[in-house]
């Protein structure tokens, strides 16, 4: 499998704080890869680093065989951001069309119409209304729908639910889990959900307290395509107290460490 | 339906609000006519309502026309200033040391009191409209501008990342999330300088020699010593000012729609 999404020995450090250990990391054609770590572990500074919107202090990031700044330019990553950021001004077709709108000679020819995927995701009925009328899941499905409207074949999500309520984050995941499967999109996911990490990847990738560093990846044998009910299967049992042994590990190794 | 019936009862309500605010206004006037009389206030000092009202009867070609003159005055100097503003303002925005350097001089311009040089600019610039439209514009550009740099700046933070992370342009930015997020400050310094710009308008009118406006009427009417056309004159201003505010409202309504302030 061709690597997508490649990192080499890529640390951040901000001044004299080190946010991210030297690590490596890799996400193929088509894979769903999770960070997983607890707060502030730097996950989301290895995002923004893939995304282009922040420069490593050292190593080497090749996004779809390119730079994370060339790959920005020709829009080629969907970014879906910790929070919705819908433009309070734009109706809600408007803001699915937001990414479209700019930067448009690099819009692909073939974008997938935002209009449609509002309607897979269950907001057809509110494609005027504007987002203060929307609920937080609601929100966050449009900004899903925002950056699948893309037709990106690269998706960068930064906890996209981390703000909502535990039933309406069980329905985000198992919607993106059905995008995801529908596109074949490569995903670099981050989150600090256990049960979020195992349902949607195929490989979660468990990083350390700060300085984040890669302490173990777990492939996930669920087959595709994964339907909720496969949170009651009890190999997904068996991920989750996997993940949380490894998690709990990182965490005493960096007391240790201190 | 419910929100029809919710609907309904807003607008009986607000309709409610309005028939306050007429009733406020009516006691007022009822008690500014009683207290001229009770007191025998002298006649250049406050005249009653009931004295304006037939000084604007007896001419209102002249006042409508003069009323007209002023607001042109003072809407144009506004727009001159706004458009300055946002030009300056998107230019203030981009560096915290351009703006620090700023802040003190449009202060200054903001606290110096303008109807004490308005002879000094009548005199660079000569008599007539512009000198008028110089004051009005000037006296309104610090708020709009303080307004535009803090409302550029308070753009959504993630917003800006999720346009940078698809490499939007500086423009496409500036016109699709940083300037509708100005707006709402824009909007209240607006309503600040619809006070501050007919006053701008009204004293440098006095001063200018120019032949027209509110104004200048007041002037003159200072100068002959006559009460009823210096009060006609002031209340035909403030009636402006009301028309001005109610504009800016209306305007607010439409394109602040989606903002808290509107709901």
């Amino acid at each position: 499998m061709t690597a997508v999404i490649r990192l080499e020995q890529v640390a951040k450090s901000f001044g004299d704080l080190d946010a991210v250990a030297p690590s490596d990391l890799e996400v193929g054609a088509g894979e769903v890869v999770t960070l997983l770590g607890p707060s502030g572990c730097g996950k989301t500074t290895l995002l923004r680093m893939v995304a282009g919107l922040e420069p490593p202090s050292s190593g080497s990031i090749t996004v779809g065989a390119t730079t994370p700044s060339r790959a920005r330019e020709t829009k080629m990553i969907g970014f879906v951001p910790q929070a919705p950021a819908l433009l309070p001004w734009r109706t809600v077709e408007a803001n699915a069309r937001l990414l479209l709108d700019v930067n448009r000679r690099a819009n692909p020819t073939c974008a997938p119409d935002h209009v449609e995927l509002l309607r897979e995701v269950g907001l057809g009925d509110f494609l005027h209304a504007h987002p203060h009328e929307l609920s937080g899941g609601m929100q966050q499905r449009v900004a899903l729908v925002r950056a699948f409207a893309l037709g990106s074949s690269i998706l960068l999500m930064d906890e996209p639910f981390a703000s909502l309520d535990e039933i309406t984050r069980a329905d985000m995941r198992h919607l993106l889990g059905r995008l995801c499967e529908q596109t074949g999109a490569s995903v670099l996911f981050v989150t600090h959900s256990i049960a979020e990490s195992v349902f949607l990847s195929d490989r979660v990738v468990v990083l350390s307290q700060r300085p984040g560093r890669v302490i173990g990846t777990v492939p996930i044998d669920l087959s595709r395509p994964r339907l909720p009910a496969i949170e009651d299967d009890p190999r997904f049992f068996g991920h989750e107290t996997q993940l949380r042994a490894l998690l709990h590990e990182g965490a005493g190794r960096s007391e240790a460490a201190r | 339906m419910s929100s029809r019936r919710e609907r309904r009862r807003g607008r009986v309500e607000s309709l409610r609000l309005v028939a306050a605010g007429v009733v406020g206004l009516f006691v007022f006037v009822l008690a500014w006519e009683a207290l001229v009389r009770i007191l025998d206030v002298r006649p250049f000092v406050l005249r009653a309502p009931s004295k304006i009202v037939p000084e604007l009867l007896d001419e209102p070609r002249f006042f409508l026309d003069n009323t007209l003159t002023t607001g042109r005055h003072a809407l144009v100097g506004i727009l001159i200033a706004l458009a300055c503003a946002l030009l300056i303002g998107a230019v203030l925005a981009t560096s915290r040391f351009l703006e620090h350097a700023s802040q003190p001089v449009l202060t200054l311009i903001l606290v110096t009191p303008w109807v004490a040089y308005i002879n000094s600019v009548v005199l660079w610039l000569g008599s007539g409209t512009p000198p008028i439209l110089f004051m009005v514009a000037f006296v309104s550009f610090p708020a709009f501008t303080f307004a535009t740099v803090a409302g550029l700046r308070s753009a959504d933070t993630s917003a800006r990342e999720l346009l940078a992370s698809v490499e939007a342009s500086r423009w496409e930015v500036l016109w699709r999330l940083r300037l509708p997020s100005a707006l709402p400050s824009l909007f209240t310094a607006a309503r600040f300088n619809v006070g501050l710009g007919l006053a701008a308008a009204y004293f440098t009118e006095g001063g200018a020699l120019s032949a027209d406006g509110l104004g200048y009427a007041g002037s003159r009417a200072i100068s002959f010593n006559n009460g009823n056309l210096l009060w006609a004159a002031i209340l035909c201003t403030a009636l402006l000012g009301v028309v001005g505010l109610t504009l800016v409202t209306l305007l607010e309504r439409v394109l602040l729609r989606w903002h808290v302030s509107q709901r």
